[in-house]
């Protein structure tokens, strides 16, 4: 049988693409070593944790999804997962690998729970989830991508959004559907986006690090509590887009109570709070 | 009487929640009313997600607007680079991210102008 052996959240921003393009050194220079640093450790202890699956928690941000038909929930049942061209031509990742047959029974397991995802034979995916992820499973050159996924979207851009707590039980529907699949699976959970940001009117730019890092402490601690926050509250405390948080609370829903905060690691800077949080699982 | 029984506290409570209704001015939305404004304007910087379209927009400008039906003011707005402006008739902000690439306009240009937009409706 699957099982979950951990969970990470992180902050998802095309300025996370740009340094990471911009190589080695812009990663490892003064001004980015506090958030690149700390995610050379989670690739670090992710190469020890050998995990077999990643499914990805994230929101697409019209590049795949588009306001002619929104999906409130959308989970991917591909083989493979093609890098989406956000307006800019597609950066040069090849296509990430998929695991299509976890993906059906997931979407089964899911239905049967009552949660009616939109399922999907093709996706591309945006910077949801390829901001983050290369630094946790990349190797440049032969080895490209090391750990097929399986994402899942969840409208976070056109209101009415599903709540927080729906979200919340998305994830413990999302545990449920690991621990039935029948192949013995390592899986980590990802969850994507946040924290604080503000990217329209006269707020532009506001970041609220005393927020975000009370979230982080809330989501190790509890993770419930931040289930009975609304929308409105969120986006008083962190801004229009930081409501991307709720990814990260499903994630935390598919992990055991008990997982424990491992590498933590917040920084504000320029027009976002950065964060990174993974939680290790007693095996 | 006994329909509305039906309507519990707990419903109400969550109808209410689910639609923001008690924001500052200076914090947005895109829901109903920002994606009914929007509609045109919002299709149209979708479309420069096709290279086709990108290829078009530079092109012949003119031409690439006149497939989305924009109202006058509407290409307007486009053809001033208004970010304000069109971030008040409803363009959401993921879609005007495409027209800023397209435009060569970096995100801090956009929100210099939106930080000195003085109010959401000003």
């Amino acid at each position: 049988m699957a099982r979950v052996v951990g969970g990470i959240g992180a902050s998802h921003a095309p300025s996370m693409e740009h340094i990471y393009d911009a190589g080695e050194e812009v990663r490892e220079s003064e001004e980015w070593q506090p958030l690149f640093g700390p995610f050379k450790d989670v690739a670090t202890w992710l190469e020890e944790l050998r995990p077999d699956r990643l499914v990805v928690i994230y929101n697409d941000h019209m590049d795949q999804f588009y306001l002619d038909a929104y999906p409130t929930f959308a989970l991917g049942v591909a083989a493979e997962y093609p890098v989406a061209d956000e307006g800019f031509g597609a950066r040069p990742f090849p296509p990430l690998p998929g695991d299509a047959k976890l993906g059906w029974h997931v979407a089964r397991s899911l239905v049967a729970d009552e949660f009616d995802i939109t399922i999907c034979q093709e996706l591309e995916v945006d910077h949801g989830v390829i901001s983050p992820l290369p630094m946790v499973d990349f190797s440049e050159g032969e080895g490209g991508w090391k750990i097929p996924i399986v994402p899942l979207a969840v409208n976070v851009i056109l209101h009415p959004l599903p709540s927080p707590l729906r979200c919340w039980k998305l994830g413990q529907a999302l545990r449920r559907a690991i621990l039935s699949y029948e192949e013995d699976l390592r899986v980590v959970v990802v969850g994507t986006g946040g924290l604080s940001h503000q990217l329209t009117g006269p707020k532009f730019g506001r970041v609220t690090p005393e927020w975000d890092q009370e979230f982080m402490r809330l989501l190790a601690e509890d993770p419930e509590s931040l289930t009975r926050y609304t929308y409105e509250e969120l986006i008083k405390l962190g801004g229009t887009e930081s409501v991307e948080v709720v990814n990260w609370l499903a994630m935390r829903g598919a992990l055991p109570r008990d997982a424990r905060p491992l590498v933590q690691a917040y920084y504000a800077h320029r027009i976002m709070g950065y964060g990174l949080q993974t939680f290790e699982v007693a095996a | 009487m006994e329909l509305r029984d039906e309507l519990t506290q707990d419903y109400l409570d969550r109808l209410r929640a689910v639609q923001p209704s008690d924001l500052p001015e200076d914090l947005d939305l895109f829901d109903e009313a920002t994606a009914t404004r929007g509609r045109r304007l919002n299709k149209a910087a979708y479309s420069l997600k096709d290279e086709h379209q990108r290829e078009l927009f530079h092109r012949d400008e003119a031409a690439w607007m006149a497939q989305f039906g924009l109202t006058d003011a509407e290409e307007e707005l486009m053809r001033k680079r208004d970010w304000i402006g069109l971030w008040r008739n409803g363009m959401s902000i993921y879609v005007m991210v495409k027209l800023s690439g397209v435009t060569n306009t970096p995100l801090p240009e956009i929100g210099k102008q939106m930080r000195e937009s003085g109010g959401a409706n000003g």
